[in-house]
């Protein structure tokens, strides 16, 4: 594993630990949060994706393709700005 | 080894032994597989899954009766925690889930899927297809609202115009003695329990055929010996569907948030009387047929017959389109029927969107859905004409000369006349059956065949006229039997 993959995995699992953490802070039966529920639910799931996707090019020794990398970071900081709307 | 380790080591190997957990249950896939075009009926399962689990827990709460579904329904909106959430996610990955399963057969279309040995995984997905169209239909109605109650109406009311078993049958199936509360009970006994028993037994089966059969190779034929190392599904394969999936899942969530759902008013008779019926995106094609004028009143039975003749001819695929060629350029009717398919659904889809409840001109129609099929078939035959020449060019040298001018317009001509011939052909036949025959339309039915003749005739003196004074045409068949044959 070279040390960028490496670096992105544990910004991914500390993500994925934080947006978790917030999700059951939410009020379950309110429209806003229901929102905010949905996108933290879809980083985790994305985080998720992008750490699998790292660990399935270790395991067949190929190199990890940036853009991959750098479309699923992009739709993290959207996802991530999005919840700034539902305030 | 410490004992403790030699302990669950020994525990993981009598599970292993007695269960078989090791045994590869799949067979491996190749490399070349490893791209989302291919798991597209996958992703379809994984929308099931995703609309069974948020369906049992909607299922905890909905009553399906005719005074308790929109209050249960708007309970779980207002009162269940994330519940305006899980309704939103249950309707959006059912629409994913239909836009998937139509990837997917298109796809399986393009690239030849059908043909032999897979015409019954063909068949078998088809019949899911229908299943996957019935979720949709029965789904709809349940929440109870004006919207779906409407809508559902309509449908059912088309069952009287089909053939007398056949609407016998599908009245009993889905209408019951009559009546709202045994309708709502057996749209929900069908949408909760045999339908997704149905789907659940045709995926075994398609599963099946599908260890029997492999993964179809690429179209193109060249793949590296890398690309075909195999790969076996787990833990490999079901990695890269976990990741597929959770990509999946987040885009859904996200529409989810964007476009959240509202829940329409109450179903009573008096507000659906002022409200003008349309069904949902994934039938707003055949609702635009049915619209079309002279499908009106009796017309409606030989419209439904149409629909009903589109579909046995996508299910008997495989025998129709039996020629052995699998690559797009192999097949230019074929692909241009395809892509004609397509674009004739998304014109009358989007139609029928912005023309809800108008009765549309016999006229009108024809030239939309004429000029529609006219237009793809001279891009189609354009395309195809540049690359049969590059072919050519590339294994004759520079003796290709443009097309000419009048060659360009007589096709023109002939693809115009001809879609008017075929056109006033079905229009008068229409006619003939549905209001009788008399003098006129038996002038108007012959002058159409005459004229359908000519177009045809014309077509066979143009390519003629083509063919006679350098023999392009014999030489392109020659030139692919060759590439085909140096291929194998």
């Amino acid at each position: 594993m070279n040390q960028n993959d490496l670096l992105t995995t544990i910004i991914l699992i500390i993500l994925q630990l934080v947006s978790t953490n917030y999700l059951w802070s939410l009020d379950a039966t309110n429209s806003v949060s229901q929102a905010r529920f949905a996108i933290f639910l879809a980083i985790d799931l994305l985080s998720f994706a992008m750490i699998a996707y790292i660990y399935r090019k270790i395991e067949w020794r190929e190199p990890t393709y940036r853009i991959w990398l750098l479309l699923g970071s992009f739709g993290l900081v959207l996802l991530l700005l999005s919840s700034l709307i539902f305030t | 080894m410490r004992k403790e380790d030699e302990v669950v080591a020994r525990l993981i190997a009598w599970f292993d032994s007695r269960l078989g957990l090791s045994h590869p249950l799949l067979r491996p896939v190749p490399e070349y597989s490893v791209n989302p075009f291919y798991w597209l009926g996958a992703l379809t399962v994984v929308a099931f899954v995703i609309q069974g689990v948020t369906g049992v827990l909607m299922m905890l709460y909905y009553v399906p009766s005719p005074t308790q579904a929109f209050p249960t329904t708007q309970y779980i909106f207002q009162q269940v925690y994330y519940g305006r959430f899980l309704e939103s996610v249950h309707l959006y990955t059912a629409y994913a889930m239909i836009m998937l399963a139509f990837m997917h057969m298109m796809r399986g279309y393009f690239v030849s899927v059908h043909k032999k040995p897979r015409e019954m995984m063909w068949i078998v997905g088809m019949v899911m297809g229908f299943v996957t169209l019935g979720f949709g239909f029965t789904g709809y109605l349940l929440p109870w609202t004006v919207v779906s109650k409407s809508a559902t109406d309509v449908g059912i009311g088309m069952i009287d115009a089909l053939p007398a078993q056949i609407s016998w049958l599908l009245s009993f199936l889905i209408v019951g003695a009559g009546g709202d509360a045994t309708e709502l009970l057996r749209f929900y006994d069908l949408h909760v329990v045999v339908l997704p028993a149905v789907l659940l037994v045709l995926l075994t089966i398609k599963m099946y055929m599908l260890e029997c059969h492999g993964i179809s190779e690429p179209v193109s034929g060249a793949v590296s010996q890398e690309k075909r190392r195999l790969i076996p599904i787990f833990p490999d394969i079901s990695l890269y569907l976990l990741e597929l999936a959770a990509v999946f899942g987040s885009a859904m969530l996200l529409i989810s948030v964007i476009f959240p759902l509202n829940l329409p008013p109450q179903y009573s008779p008096q507000l659906a009387a002022q409200f003008t019926p349309q069904p949902d995106w994934y039938f707003l094609w055949i609702y635009q047929v049915l619209k079309i004028s002279i499908f009106e009143g009796p017309g409606l039975s030989v419209a439904l017959s149409l629909v009903t003749i589109l579909f046995i001819l996508l299910f008997l695929l495989p025998f129709i389109d039996r020629n052995e060629k699998r690559r797009l350029i192999d097949r230019p009717i074929f692909v241009t029927l395809g892509v004609i398919f397509v674009a004739e659904l998304i014109v009358l889809a989007y139609w029928g969107l912005i023309t809800p409840g108008q009765i549309i001109p016999f006229e009108q129609a024809a030239l939309v859905i004429g000029g529609t099929a006219l237009v793809i078939a001279l891009v189609s035959f354009g395309t195809y004409w540049v690359l049969f020449s590059r072919i050519k060019r590339q294994t004759s040298g520079p003796t290709q000369a443009p097309a000419k001018l009048v060659t360009l317009f007589s096709f023109g001509a002939l693809a115009t006349g001809g879609a008017f011939a075929i056109g006033n052909t079905m229009n008068t036949t229409v006619n003939i059956i549905v209001q009788g025959l008399d003098w006129w339309k038996a002038l108007e039915l012959v002058s159409s065949i005459i004229m359908l003749a000519f177009v045809i005739f014309g077509s066979a003196l143009l390519i003629y006229s083509i063919e006679l004074p350098n023999g392009s045409l014999s030489r392109r068949i020659r030139f692919l039997e060759k590439m085909i044959h140096e291929s194998k």
